[in-house]
C-alpha cells in the first residue's frame, strides 16, 4: 500500500473546544468566515446530547480526489510522497469547479481574494518535521496525524454515522466514536 | 477618549496629556472637598492577574486612602468553606488526577473552562479510574464521564450528606484519620445519624436512593479517591455550606492528604511574590477612613494599613447598591481596570442608574464595551502581548514569564505606565500629591516582584531562568496536606469549626436550604466556551465559531411555551431582561433555561439583565466580602 497520510478523529476525547479550528486561523490567518478546518456536531440521530460529541474537519485527502480531478490548472496536485492533497492557491483561477465538487465541502470559497482555498495537511510544516498546526494545538490528542498503511487500530472507522460516505472519493481520514455517559438525571430541578 | 456625555457616544479623541490633567483636576478637586480621597474608588479584577497589575492597587495607595471595592465574584464561599474544615485552600496538583482510582468532577465543567486539565482525567480513566460527573447541567465533560448524575441545583450539599451518612451506616469511614486527624467527627457522625436519611437525600437532591448508596460505596472503598469541587457549585446562598459536605466527604474516607486524592477547589501556594508594585505609600498627610478596613485579597497579601488611617472598603458584588448609598463622602470618581463591570457585574439595570450619580467614570480596556460605553474618559490599555509580567496559576503548580513580543500599539499604555504617568502630572499641578515612582518598563516592574523564596520554590536562580520556559514547583508531595498538619485553629480537619460559627454560620456542614425561587424557570449562566468571562468572545477567529448568543430551553419546556427552534425569545423576571435566540436541548432540565455569560461586541446581549446581587453564605472570613449566588436567579420567557 501507498503511504497516506491522514487525520485521526478521536470523537471520544475530543471535547469540542476549536483549538483545532483556530489553530489552522492562527497559522494562515484566512479571510472572517473562511475555515478550513470545523467542528460539526453530531445530529441527534447520531449522538443522543446536543452539542456534546463533534467530528473535527477538513480537507480528508482522499485516495481518489474530486478536487485533482476537476482542477483545470493543477492547482490541486495530490503527493506521491505521502498522499496529501496540496492546493497552491496562487496558480487558482476562481473556476469554482473544486468547490462545487467536493461532497465534502472541503475546498473553501474565498470571495475576498478571489480563490479557492483549503486545508493542504500543513504541508510545509510537515516537511520541516513539525505537526500540523490543528495536531499541534489539540488538548487532549483527540486530533492526531496517522499513516494509513501502518494504521492498525480496529476502533478506527472510515465512514462513522454522521459522516459521508463517499467511497468514490476514498477519503482518507479516520475516526474514533464517542461513547455516551450513563445517565442519572432528575427530571425537575425545582 | 473622551465622552461628550456619557452612554452618548460622542467621543472625542484627547491626548493623553489632556486626559490625565483632567483625571489629575478631578482628584486634586475630590480632595478639597472632602479632605480625603475616600471619593475616588476603584473597582479591578481578574482581566490580568499578572503580578505587576496589582500596580493598579500600588496606584490608588500612592495617591491616598481612597474606597475599594474587595472581595471577588469568584470562588469567595468555596474559599471560607475549605479555610474553616482544613485552614486553607489548597488543591493537589491537577497532574496527580492520574494517580486517581475514582475522581467525582463535583459542578465543574473542565472539558470548557479547565482544558488542560482533561488529558491527566483521561489518563486516570484510561488506567481504570472511574468518573463522576454531578451537575444540574449535561456538560461537555458530562458527556466524556463514565456517569452523569443530574442534580437538582444547588442541592450538593444535599447529596453529600446523604452519601456521608450511607458511608456512616456501612462504616466505610476512614477510622485512623477521623480519630488522628480530625476533630468533631463525633458531632458530624451524631448529626448525620440524627437529621439525614439516604430517602431524604434523594428527595431533595433528585438523585435516586440506590444511586446515593452506590456513589457512597463506591467512593469510599476506591483508593485514592478524589473530588474536584468546582466554583459553580458554591456560587448560592449555601454555596459554601454545599463545598464543606462534600470536604467533609473526602475528609471521612481518609482521601485528604493523599496523592491521586483530595478535595480540590484551588489553591495559592504559588503566589508568594513580593507585590512590589501593590504597596506604595499614601503621600504625606493622607486622610482616610477611620474605621478598622483591612483589603483582603485572595492573591495578594494583606496591604499594609497605616495605624491612623485606612482605605474605605465595599463589597466588589455590590458595586451598584454601594455607589447608590455609600456617603460621607459618596463615590465620585470611579477608577475601572482589568474589569468590565457592565458585562459582569450583578443587576445590570441597577448598575446603569448607579452609574449616573458618579462625577466621573475612568475605564482602562482595551475595547469600546458597554463600560466603556458608560465611561467619560477611556484609556486604552496594552495586550498581554506589550508587557512584561509574571504568572502563576490557581490550580496548577506552574510559573511563567509573560513577555512582551510586541511594541506598545498605537498609543496603548499598560496599568504601570499609567500609574507612572498619572503620577507625573498630579505631582506636576501639585506636588507631593502622589508617591509612585516613576518607572515605566514594564521588565523592571517584573523584576521586582521576585524573591527568594520563590526562587527556592520554583528552582530557579534569576526570573532569567524562566525564559528557557515554565518552571514547575519543587512540592514535596503531589498531595496537598501530606503531612495531615491543618492549618485550622486545631491544626487538624475541622469536621466541627468554631470559625465557621463565628462568621455566623453553622459549625457543622449541615443542610442549609438552597434559596427560594422567585419565578417560574431557574436561569443558569454559567461561563462560555469561547472566552474568559467578557474577554476574548469578540477576537475574530472566536467570532467565527461562535457568532451570536442563545440562550437554551428543554423542548418540553419549549413546547409548552410555543417556542421553537431559532426563535427569539425574552427572558425577563424582576430584575430586567434579554432578548435572544433559543435553542432547544435536552442538556437542561424542563425548568432551567441556560445562558452563557460573554460579552458580543455586536448586539446588546448580558445575562446581567437577569441576575440579581444577592450574596452567597461565605466569603467575608478571607476575602473580605461574600460572594454571589449567580446561579440562584428565576425568570420567566416567552415568544419575543
Amino acid at each position: 500500500m501507498k503511504k497516506q497520510m491522514a487525520f485521526m478523529v478521536n470523537s471520544k476525547k475530543c471535547i469540542g473546544c476549536y483549538s483545532c479550528a483556530m489553530a489552522c486561523k492562527n497559522q494562515y490567518h484566512q479571510e472572517v468566515d473562511v475555515v478550513w478546518r470545523n467542528l460539526v456536531p453530531l445530529e441527534k440521530e447520531d449522538y443522543p446530547h446536543n452539542d456534546r460529541a463533534f467530528y473535527s474537519l477538513a480537507c480528508n485527502h482522499c485516495a481518489t480526489p474530486i478536487c485533482v480531478e476537476v482542477c483545470p490548472v493543477q492547482a490541486h496536485v495530490k503527493r506521491e510522497k505521502d498522499g496529501i492533497v496540496v492546493h497552491s492557491s496562487d496558480k487558482c483561477i476562481y473556476c469554482r469547479a473544486c468547490i462545487e465538487e467536493c461532497s465534502y465541502g472541503a475546498s473553501k470559497d474565498n470571495k475576498v481574494l478571489e480563490r479557492a482555498e483549503k486545508c493542504s495537511m500543513c504541508v510545509e510544516r510537515i516537511d520541516a518535521g513539525l505537526k500540523p498546526a490543528c495536531v499541534q494545538g489539540c488538548p487532549t490528542k483527540a486530533l492526531t496525524l496517522v499513516e494509513l498503511s501502518e494504521l492498525n487500530d480496529k476502533d478506527a472507522v472510515q465512514y462513522p454515522a454522521g459522516f459521508g460516505k463517499h467511497t468514490d472519493l476514498n477519503p482518507s481520514t479516520r475516526f474514533k466514536v464517542a461513547s455516551v455517559p450513563e445517565l442519572v438525571m432528575t427530571k425537575k430541578d425545582s | 477618549m473622551k465622552q461628550m456625555g456619557r452612554g452618548t457616544g460622542n467621543w472625542k479623541r484627547i491626548s493623553w496629556d489632556e486626559a490625565l490633567t483632567e483625571i489629575s483636576q478631578k482628584i486634586l478637586e475630590i480632595k478639597k472637598k472632602d479632605d480625603n480621597l475616600l471619593g475616588m474608588a476603584l473597582t479591578k479584577y481578574s482581566g490580568n492577574f499578572g503580578i505587576t497589575h496589582y500596580g493598579v492597587e500600588g496606584m490608588m495607595s500612592s495617591l491616598g486612602y481612597t474606597t475599594r471595592f474587595v472581595g471577588t465574584p469568584c470562588w469567595p464561599a468555596g474559599i471560607d468553606a475549605q479555610n474553616f474544615d482544613m485552614g486553607n485552600m489548597w488543591c493537589n496538583d491537577p497532574e496527580d488526577f492520574v494517580k486517581s482510582k475514582y475522581i467525582i468532577i463535583w459542578g465543574g465543567n473542565p472539558a470548557w473552562n479547565s482544558v488542560h486539565t482533561m488529558k491527566f482525567i483521561y489518563e486516570a480513566q484510561d488506567k481504570g479510574a472511574k468518573v463522576v460527573v454531578i451537575d444540574p447541567i449535561l456538560t461537555q465533560t458530562a458527556a466524556k464521564a463514565d456517569v452523569y448524575v443530574r442534580i437538582k441545583t444547588s442541592q450538593d450539599g444535599v447529596l453529600a450528606l446523604g452519601m456521608a451518612k450511607h458511608i456512616v451506616d456501612k462504616k466505610l469511614y476512614d477510622k485512623e484519620f477521623v480519630t488522628k486527624y480530625a476533630k468533631g467527627f463525633d458531632d458530624y457522625l451524631n448529626y448525620l445519624n440524627k437529621s439525614v436519611t439516604v430517602e431524604w437525600a434523594a428527595k431533595e437532591s433528585g438523585v435516586p436512593a440506590d444511586v446515593i448508596r452506590q456513589l457512597a460505596e463506591e467512593f469510599a472503598k476506591a483508593d485514592p479517591a478524589t473530588i474536584w469541587a468546582g466554583y459553580g457549585l458554591q456560587r448560592h446562598t449555601n454555596g459554601g455550606n454545599n463545598v464543606r459536605a462534600i470536604d467533609a466527604l473526602v475528609a471521612m474516607t481518609g482521601n485528604i492528604g493523599k496523592e491521586g486524592g483530595g478535595a480540590r477547589y484551588g489553591h495559592l501556594q504559588t503566589w508568594g511574590f513580593n507585590y512590589n508594585a501593590m504597596v506604595q505609600k499614601q503621600p504625606k498627610g493622607s486622610k482616610g477612613y477611620l474605621g478598622k478596613d483591612i483589603i483582603k485579597s485572595e492573591f495578594a497579601n494583606d496591604e499594609a494599613q497605616a495605624a491612623a488611617y485606612a482605605n474605605r472598603t465595599i463589597n466588589i458584588n455590590k458595586l451598584a447598591e454601594s455607589i447608590l448609598t455609600t456617603n460621607e463622602p459618596p463615590i465620585r470618581l470611579l477608577w475601572v481596570a482589568c474589569k468590565n463591570p457592565f458585562a459582569q457585574d450583578f443587576d445590570r439595570p441597577k448598575l446603569l442608574k448607579a452609574f449616573e450619580t458618579l462625577e466621573m467614570v475612568v475605564v482602562v480596556d482595551q475595547f469600546f464595551n458597554e463600560t466603556v460605553q458608560n465611561a467619560d474618559i477611556v484609556l486604552p490599555s496594552t495586550t498581554l502581548f506589550e508587557e512584561n509580567t509574571v504568572n502563576v496559576s490557581y490550580w496548577h503548580y506552574w510559573i511563567g514569564l509573560n513577555e512582551k513580543a510586541i511594541p506598545n500599539q498605537y498609543e496603548a499604555k499598560s496599568d504601570l505606565q499609567i500609574a507612572a504617568l498619572l503620577s507625573k502630572k498630579i505631582n506636576e499641578l501639585d506636588k507631593g500629591s502622589c508617591t509612585f515612582p516613576q518607572i515605566t518598563d514594564t521588565q523592571v516592574w517584573m523584576e521586582k516582584e521576585f524573591n527568594d523564596g520563590i526562587h527556592k520554590f520554583f528552582g530557579i536562580k534569576s526570573w532569567k531562568d524562566l525564559k528557557d520556559g515554565p518552571r514547575k514547583a519543587k512540592i514535596a508531595s503531589s498531595a496537598s496536606w501530606s503531612d495531615k498538619k491543618f492549618g485550622t485553629p486545631s491544626g487538624k480537619y475541622e469536621f466541627s469549626s468554631d470559625q465557621a460559627e463565628k462568621f455566623g454560620h453553622t459549625k457543622l456542614p449541615e443542610f442549609k436550604e438552597r434559596r427560594k425561587a422567585y419565578d417560574k424557570f431557574r436561569v443558569l449562566t454559567p461561563h462560555t466556551q469561547f472566552g474568559l468571562h467578557s474577554q476574548f468572545v469578540n477576537v475574530d477567529y472566536m467570532e467565527d465559531f461562535n457568532k451570536e448568543p442563545y440562550v437554551y430551553i428543554n423542548p418540553k419546556a419549549a413546547k409548552a411555551k410555543g417556542i421553537k427552534e431559532g426563535d427569539m425569545v425574552k427572558v425577563e423576571n424582576k430584575v430586567g431582561n434579554v432578548t435572544v435566540k433559543a435553542r432547544l436541548t435536552e442538556n437542561v432540565a424542563v425548568d432551567v433555561i441556560l445562558m452563557y455569560e460573554a460579552w458580543f461586541k455586536k448586539g446588546d446581549f448580558n445575562v446581567q439583565n437577569v441576575v440579581d446581587d444577592e450574596s452567597s453564605d461565605m466569603g467575608t472570613f478571607k476575602t473580605g466580602a461574600p460572594g454571589v449566588a449567580i446561579h440562584d436567579q428565576f425568570a420567566d420567557i416567552a415568544k419575543a
